[in-house]
Parts: C-alpha cells; structure tokens; sequence
C-alpha cells in the first residue's frame, strides 16, 4: 500500500473529517489565495496566448480553404495528447525548465483545435449574400474581414473560447505535477499529505473558477449579438 | 450611359462562353431590363458593370470611360447595388446599413445621418421608428425597401439590381414595383434590372434586352415592340402566347382615344380610367357586354372592342396569333 491515494482513501474512511475548516483559516492568504491566482494567470494567459495564434490562423484557413485539413491535423494531434504525457516530454526539452511555462506551452497547445474551428465556423457562418452585397458597394477585402466577417463570427470565437476555457482551467490543475503552480498544488499537496481539506478546496476552487469564467464569456457572448438579442 | 461593346465572358477551363459578344448601349435615366431563361447569363451581364466579375473580351464604357479605368472599389461606390438575398449587415442597424458606402467616401456623420432619413422616407419607412432597428427585427418588403435605399445611398447615377423585388409575396412585390417607378420618375438613375419574369421586365423596363442560352441577346428594344414584332420563335415563345394582353397592359384606359358616348348609356357597365387596358377588357368581357362607360376629362365615353383593337394595330397582329 505504497500508493498515496489509496493510503489517503484508508485515511478518510478511518477518520471520515473531510474539510478541516481550521486549516482552511490559518492558510487562507498564505496558500489558498497565491494557488487561485495563480490558476487563473496561468489559463488566462494561456487562453489569451492561444487566441492571438488562433485567429489569423483561423482567418486563413478560412479564405484558403487547402490550409484547413493540415491545421485541423496537427492542431488535432496536440488536443489528443495526454496532458500528464505532454507535460514530461516538454520538460525533458533542453532549455525548458519546470515552472509555469511549460505548462503555459501546453495549454496553449490544447486550446488550439478549439479556437480555430470556431473562428473557421464563425466566418463560415457570414451569409454569402452579405459578403457579396458588401463587394458590391465597394468594401475592401480587409473591409470586409473587419467590418463584415469579424463581427458576425465573433459571438462563435467567443464561444470557443468559452470552452477552451474551461478545458484549460481543468487541465491547469495538472500542471502542478511540474511546478506550474496554480491549484493542482493544493491538490497534490493533500493527496501527498494524505489530507483530504486540501485536495477538496482544491477542486472546489477549481471548479467555481471555471463555472464563473463560462458565465462571465456567456455574457460576453450574448453582449456581441446585439442584433440577435432584441428579437 | 452604358455601352457594352462585344462583351464576352468565357470561364478558365470553359470552352463555351456564358456571355457571348454582347453588343447594346443602357441610354441615361432608363432602366434596362435584363431578362431571359435561367443560365442565360443575365446576372453575370449585371455583374460585369461593377467587375464583380471581370470581362474576358470586349468593354463596358460607362460615360464613355472603359469601366477598368477605375480600381474595383472606386468604380463599386459609385454604382448603387441592390440584390434579391438584400444582403443586409445583420450586425448593423438599419442606419448603418443605408449609411455604408457615404461612411465609405468619407461623408461627415451629420450629412449621413440626414441622407438616411431622407432615403427611409423615399422608400416609405418613417426614420424615427426604423432607423435603430436592426435587419432582423423587419419584415421581408421592409427589408428589400432598405436595400434599395442602401443603393441608393450615395446617389450613384447608376444602379445594379437583381431582381431586388424578388424575395417578397407577389402583392408586396407589386408595390415595391410601383413604388420604385414613381421613384425612379424623380431620381432618373440609369439601370441595369436584372428579372427572369417578363412581365416585371415588361412593367419596369424602357428598354428590354432578351438573353437566351450561351449569353446570346437575342432581341434588345422597348417592351412594346418586343411584344408587337419579336424577331424570332424564342422571343415570341418567351414573352408568351398571351402577349397581346401584355400589350394592353402597358397602357392605361385614360391614355386610350375614345369617341363620347352622346347618351344612352344608362345600361353600360361603368370602367374606372386608372386601370390597364387589359384589366378594362376583363372587366368588359365579364360584365356580358360589348361597350362601357369610361369617364375622361369630366365625359362620358364608350370603351368598345373596336377601341381596343385598334390599340393592338388591328389585323396584324391579329394574324400573328392564329399563325
């Protein structure tokens, strides 16, 4: 029984005390606060750094179509990677020291597939007609992307990026197996210390984290489609 | 003015072309309907004006200026383009939409901002109510009207329409017609009006240019000579067998020569003098009589067939219909 989740698991069900509230009080700021925050520098980074990679290639693949099957491809290849497996073999590159940034690497690699799908949707969604009567009046090629596609694609990136984040924010948990920092440590930490308060404030964080950054993108969503709320 | 001179179009990889070596000139202030089967090339004819799509051979003049003298864009703002898809910016409210191409040239926001009241009045919808609204929240006639006014934004002296009256149930359809005849009485913008429907290119047209297969004009002149002498079997089978009646609808009861009555008409059937021709001889022809009363310049006068016979050119055309 050298494995610590099966010594915890003996633990709780010995001594069946889940959240210990007094631990939770005297490390709140030295501990919990720092692990919050840093799970949140480290998916929104990640999903902000994603983005910027993700649009233009998402417009790209877009207007040339050919680009499209070998994005999806490689793009595909990273999402499927175990993020455990991926962690490792980018801290066994040389120069890629632990830390937060391999983790950053990694959840910008997961967040990818998602991002530039839905930019591809998103501008495949425009009405042809649209576009041609904006041809026909004389908008510019970058008139039209920016004026006319953009826009009307929006509320769909934004929706990608929905749930890239909330994939992102889960996966971040992991990333403290490489000392990412974030609240995988917490996580860890309790399953190391056979302390059950730990892991579940952990996961509670987590996960409250994740539900509010969907909602907060919901509405970001339906803020972008000011045409579509009125009717 | 327009002149197509010798225009083809020809696809890559294409040996027939789909417009082939197009020859008519569009004089300024009419509208020049652009009619035929589908695949007759009729659309593409259209969007050779604004280089939507580029000629393979032969010019467009426009003013006398070849129309690749100007980069794509510039010679785009400068001619209205109205569509049956409308192609509204779903985005946009209706403001923005009418406002795109003066928001294009550089116009300040005020002078846009009274162009665009001016235009939702012209079309027939009150700015106070409509200008914030977005395309969505209109119905379909509302939002055609919209797109013709989009069009007609920047007062481009000439127009590109699509069958812009197209997408809407046929009564709107015919007051959208209507509504743009009297329009197009004031603003006398040149136009390219693209329909498969002849008798919307009988209604609007000044001139009417029949395509057929292969992009080939097959009979380019007035709606009235189309219908009274067309040049071949596929501009007669095309206008249709009816097309005598179609005749008698380009004119009206009141522009008819009629004797006066001089009494006796207690009996008649009376006409009003607004309507067609056309829908004056079915009205004669359901009431059971031969004569009817037509009220013109404040008296009494007899509609009789003789009348309208005479408005056909009599014998002639009567002979081309047993033919």
């Amino acid at each position: 029984m050298s494995n610590p989740v099966l010594l915890l698991l003996q633990d709780v069900l010995e001594e069946p005390q889940l959240i210990d509230w007094e631990w939770i009080r005297e490390n709140f700021t030295e501990d919990i606060v720092p692990a919050f925050q840093g799970h949140i520098f480290l998916s929104f980074v990640s999903v902000a750094i994603a983005l910027v990679i993700a649009l233009p290639i998402g417009v790209i693949s877009a207007r040339y179509r050919k680009v499209y099957p070998p994005v999806t491809a490689v793009t595909g290849v990273l999402y499927s990677i175990p993020s455990l497996a991926l962690f490792a073999i980018l801290i066994s590159i040389p120069g890629v020291k632990i830390g937060p940034s391999p983790v950053i690497i990694a959840l910008v690699a997961y967040s990818l597939l998602i991002l530039i799908r839905n930019t591809v949707a998103g501008i495949d969604s425009v009405p042809p007609e649209t576009i041609d009567a904006a041809r026909g009046m004389g908008l510019t090629n970058r008139q039209i992307l920016f004026r006319v596609e953009l826009p009307l694609a929006l509320p769909i990136i934004v929706a990608g990026v929905r749930i890239a984040t909330v994939t992102i924010i889960g996966i971040a948990t992991i990333g403290a197996y490489i000392n990412g920092g974030g609240l995988g440590a917490l996580i860890f930490d309790g399953i190391n210390r056979q302390f059950p308060t730990m892991i579940i404030t952990g996961a509670v964080l987590a996960t409250a984290l994740a539900i509010t950054a969907d909602l907060l993108l919901l509405g970001l969503e339906r803020y972008l489609r000011p045409w579509a709320r009125r009717t | 003015m327009i002149e197509f001179r010798q225009v083809s179009k020809t696809y890559p990889g294409s040996d027939n072309p789909v417009v082939n070596d197009l020859s008519f000139e569009v004089l300024e202030g009419e509208i020049c309907v652009l009619v035929g089967p589908s695949g007759c090339g009729k659309t593409t004819t259209m969007r050779m004006v604004n280089r939507l799509i580029e000629i393979t051979e032969g010019q467009i003049l426009i003013d006398g200026e070849p129309n690749s003298d100007l980069s794509s864009t510039q010679l785009r703002r400068k001619i209205g383009y109205a569509i049956q898809q409308i192609g509204l910016f779903p985005h946009r409210t209706i403001a923005d939409n009418i406002g795109t191409v003066p928001n294009l040239l550089g116009w300040d926001k005020g002078r846009i901002k009274d162009r665009v009241n001016e235009l939702l009045g012209l079309v027939g919808l009150s700015p106070d109510e409509y200008r914030d609204r977005y395309p969505a929240e209109l119905s379909g006639g509302q939002q055609q009207r919209v797109g013709v006014a989009r069009a007609l934004a920047a007062d481009p002296p000439i127009m590109l329409m699509d069958e812009p009256f197209g997408a809407v149930d046929p009564i709107t359809r015919e007051r959208l017609q209507d509504e743009f005849l009297r329009i197009q009485e004031d603003i006398k913008k040149t136009i390219v009006f693209v329909t498969h429907d002849i008798d919307e290119a009988i209604k609007m047209g000044d001139k009417i240019a029949i395509l057929k297969q292969g992009g080939v004009l097959a009979q380019y002149d007035t709606p009235e000579n189309i219908l009274s002498r067309p040049d071949s079997e596929f501009v007669s089978s095309f206008v249709g067998a009816d097309r005598v009646l179609k005749r008698l609808s380009l004119t009206r009861v009141a522009e008819m020569d009629l004797e006066p009555a001089n009494g006796g008409t207690g009996r008649l059937p009376h006409i009003s003098e607004g309507v067609t021709v056309k829908d004056a001889l079915s009205e004669l022809i359901g009431s059971g009589h031969t004569r009817a009363v037509v009220e013109q310049e404040g008296e009494d006068r007899l509609l009789t067939f003789e009348a309208i016979e005479a408005l056909t050119g009599g014998a002639s055309s009567g002979g081309e219909i047993s033919a």
